[in-house]
């Protein structure tokens, strides 16, 4: 006689209810407290952990960037430039390198950072130069200074 | 005219040098460095190239890891060919914004092709029965730079 359809007595239980709080708890075990060995606990614990390093991701970009510059700012001033000089010649001299990549010229190669500076130096001097223009008083003008009598 | 606070500019006068003086200046300095490099007088190059729209600062025998799938099999070679900077012990030469490709030669190799470890990618807000894991794991390509190069065609 063939059985095509399960028998009615027999209910299907959980049986591996082990593993599954094993997944959970495996990224628990370095925490503090009961939290690394009670489900309910570690449960919440983890759902956070994996929210702030998916937020962590983001910001992380920020952080190293700030970093980028403030090391960048150090290196410049050694050199007596401040930051936004810097890089706004070098920018202006059509030198295309990124903060990350100046922060490790600046910690490894510091020649090649002092070359940069004098660089950008430079660029600065001509920029105040082209600024100044010929010198001469504008037409139109005839004195700086106005008197009025009341 | 009277002296105000607006009759000089408010940064220290600049006085440039000489440009007659300054171009043989900088001849004399151009032809120095093709010297040292067509006589192989430098150590270890590095250089600052852009590659998968990030810059690196290789050197050769380094190895790179880039997020993301090459078209090309393990075992090829590749030149870089955009190369901002190279620089050695006594000279570097900066690329405005790039160098050409006859002054430098960038060679690497594709070693392996695999995929990052998993990262959780979780989103919860409490209160309202939301959460959402999702498991990535990127494709990554692994380089060794062989050779850095530079020739003396600089003028």
């Amino acid at each position: 006689m063939v059985v095509l359809s399960a028998a009615r007595w027999v209910r299907s239980r959980l049986t591996d209810r082990f593993w599954r709080v094993q997944e959970v708890l495996k990224y628990a075990r370095h925490f503090r407290g009961r939290k690394n060995r009670c489900y309910k606990l570690a449960v919440r614990s983890v759902r956070r952990a994996f929210v702030r390093s998916t937020k962590a991701r983001r910001e992380k970009k920020r952080f190293l960037r700030a970093l980028w510059i403030t090391r960048i700012e150090a290196a410049s001033l050694e050199h007596g430039l401040k930051y936004p000089a810097f890089i706004s010649n070098l920018t202006k001299s059509q030198v295309e390198l990124n903060r990350k990549v100046l922060a490790d010229l600046a910690i490894y190669e510091p020649k090649t950072f002092k070359s940069l500076a004098a660089l950008a130096q430079r660029r600065r001097q001509e920029g105040f130069l082209a600024a100044l223009g010929d010198g001469k008083e504008p037409e139109g003008i005839f004195s700086r200074i106005v008197h009025q009598h009341y | 005219v009277a002296k105000t606070s607006l009759t000089s500019p408010p940064w220290p006068e600049v006085k440039l040098p000489d440009p007659v003086e300054e171009a043989k200046y900088h001849a004399e300095v151009v032809r120095k460095v093709n010297g040292l490099i067509s006589a192989g007088q430098y150590g270890r190059l590095f250089a600052v190239v852009h590659f998968a729209s990030k810059q690196w600062k290789i050197t050769s025998e380094d190895l790179i890891m880039m997020d993301n799938v090459l078209e090309a099999e393990c075992g090829d070679r590749i030149r870089m060919e955009k190369v901002l900077l190279v620089g050695a012990d006594n000279f570097t030469l900066i690329g405005r914004p790039l160098l050409g490709k006859e002054l430098v030669r960038v060679e690497a190799t594709v070693i392996e092709k695999t995929e990052s470890w998993p990262k959780i990618n979780m989103r919860f807000w409490r209160r309202h029965n939301f959460q959402r894991k999702k498991i990535i794991a990127n494709p990554q390509t692994v380089l060794r730079i062989n050779t850095i190069e530079i020739y003396p065609c600089l003028s």
